[in-house]
């Protein structure tokens, strides 16, 4: 494969997301050529050296993470399918890393059935997620309020706030803490790499092996 | 509802001098080459694009100009029995910003190359091919990439597999952001699921040059596909003699941007460094039909607005910017 000698000598930005999979993605990484700087990593610094010269990781949000890497600061990116498909935004996503997997689920609380739910006349639902909580609605043939909430979404239907919630569940136990349990699987998701598309495509020669890399490294 | 207006960009002095300075190099290269300028009226009198900017005019609701091609097909087919062959324009147009940073005015050039017979289809797609990799130098960029792929190459086993309206949209958005794992989730278990997951993979295939056309060799449609690789094989086989220093052709067998509207080749121009695609284009040959000519039709357009956002923020990928220049 040739590839014409890039002219940008910046370095290349990797923007990781920081909690469950953000955590999960440095320990693969520990040891490997794109390794996060440790002592970077302990301090305030935004922008993290890897093992990599000309390198290095951002750490974001990762609600903010795909409009980082669809404006093309960010080269690469990884984050959440949940994420991408509530956010609207051109990027390519290269490949289904598959760790970091959960499940979409309308939780409720114990003894609630989906029967139940459906036969409410003002059905109230609680979640993040609302582009993939309106999309199962149209498929179940249902309509229903949907309360945006952004964290402590288990806290609705215990408070009243709403009858069930739609959120992501990986083992579990966080829903049981608050007497919660799994009423239907609306989806699964998993982390993905994605790439801007300008960079990918106009600089092949830097951020496709760098791409292949990271999916060696972190697919499993 | 309020709504918010990103980025109607004013130019200031440098700004302004270049793009009148770039609009008028690209428009002497397509005179050269004996294209002849139109300019359509900046309202259009269709309001339906969702991306357009709709205003009222009393009671009539009217738009401004939110595509060139779209605007002149409709004046060509109504003002000429026969089309001209190569017309070529300068200007703006509006649409709606998808992204926050993206202008709502963007300032473009290009050209169409109409032409009623078939015959004429290879030569008309190596001449814009040719006079868009001239594009690069006229404006002064020391590197370019200039993509060439194919819309028949997904939209002809689409059709062929006569796969649902959604069940096609799915996986053209899927392909568009070059993900197999979502076009297998949009495919489900359609009978042609594995034929088509096996297309795709043939398509997500690197390799560059005329030899990335075998690739096809893998696909379930090689034999469905055999006039379009011919085709573009042809096209990239008359092309490289003249790839002109600085700029590299790449096969794309991946590229479905647009597959509603292009229906052959399409072409793609990057610089290396830079983050946004600088022009495109391609055969479109269902838009006049639609309008009641069967004509056929090909063009590009060169984006002069992130043209000029890159002469600010990356002048290093320029060889000529200096005041001198202005």
């Amino acid at each position: 494969m040739t590839h014409p000698a890039s002219t940008n000598n910046d370095p290349i930005l990797i923007a990781f997301p920081k909690g469950r999979i953000g955590d999960e993605l440095l320990s693969r990484l520990t040891g490997t050529a794109l390794a996060l700087d440790e002592a970077a990593l302990g301090s305030r610094v935004l922008r993290i050296p890897t093992a990599t010269p000309h390198v290095q990781v951002l750490l974001l949000k990762g609600t903010d993470l795909p409009r980082y890497v669809a404006a093309g600061v960010a080269s690469l990116g990884i984050v959440g399918s949940d994420t991408l498909d509530e956010m609207d935004v051109d990027l390519l996503e290269l490949a289904d890393l598959k760790f970091g997997a959960c499940r979409l689920s309308l939780c409720g609380v114990e003894g609630l059935t989906l029967e139940a739910l459906k036969q409410k006349p003002h059905l109230r639902l609680a979640t993040k997620f609302l582009k993939a909580t309106g999309a199962w609605l149209k498929r179940e043939g249902l309509t229903a309020e949907l309360v945006p909430l952004q964290s402590s979404v288990e806290l609705a239907p215990i408070l009243g706030l709403a009858d069930a919630i739609v959120d992501l569940v990986q083992t579990g136990s966080t829903l049981r803490a608050h007497g919660l349990v799994e009423i239907a699987l609306l989806g699964t998701t998993s982390s993905r790499l994605v790439a801007a598309r300008g960079a990918y495509l106009a600089d092949p020669g830097r951020i496709r092996p760098l791409a292949n890399e990271l999916i060696k490294l972190l697919s499993t | 509802m309020a709504t918010h207006t990103p980025h109607f960009p004013d130019l200031l002095f440098s700004g302004a001098a270049r793009l009148r300075r770039w609009e008028g190099l690209l428009m002497e290269l397509l005179t050269n080459a004996g294209y002849l300028e139109l300019r359509s009226s900046l309202v259009m009198r269709e309001p339906h694009e969702k991306a357009s900017l709709r205003f009222f005019d009393g009671d009539h609701l009217l738009a401004l100009r939110w595509d060139y091609t779209t605007a002149l097909a409709r004046m060509l087919s109504k003002r000429f029995a026969e089309p001209p062959p190569r017309v070529s324009y300068a200007g703006a147009v509006f649409r709606r910003a998808s992204q926050p940073w993206e202008p709502v005015e963007r300032f473009e050039v290009g050209c169409e190359r109409i032409h009623t017979d078939q015959g004429s289809r290879d030569e008309a797609d190596v001449e814009l091919a040719r006079l868009l990799m001239a594009v690069p130098k006229t404006l002064g960029l020391r590197a370019a990439i200039l993509q060439i792929g194919s819309a028949a190459l997904l939209r002809s086993p689409m059709e062929a597999e006569e796969l649902p309206k959604a069940t096609a949209d799915a996986v053209t958005r899927a392909l568009l952001r070059r993900a197999p794992h979502r076009v297998k989730e949009a495919l489900g278990d359609h009978p042609a699921a594995p034929r088509l997951l096996a297309h795709i993979e043939a398509l997500l295939s690197e390799f560059d040059g005329v030899d990335g056309l075998q690739a096809l060799d893998r696909s379930p449609y090689a034999d469905l596909l055999k006039d379009e690789r011919e085709h573009l094989g042809k096209t990239l086989e008359a092309l490289s003699p003249f790839v002109p220093e600085g700029l590299q052709l790449r096969l794309d067998l991946a590229d479905v941007q647009g597959l509603d509207f292009y229906t052959g080749p399409t072409l793609r121009l990057y610089a290396p460094g830079a983050q946004q695609e600088l022009a495109a284009g391609g055969r479109y040959d269902g838009l006049y039909p639609e309008l009641g000519k069967p004509w056929s039709a090909a063009g590009f357009c060169v984006r002069l607005s992130p043209l000029l956002d890159m002469a600010e923020t990356r002048p290093d990928l320029f060889d000529s910017l200096g005041a001198q220049d202005l």
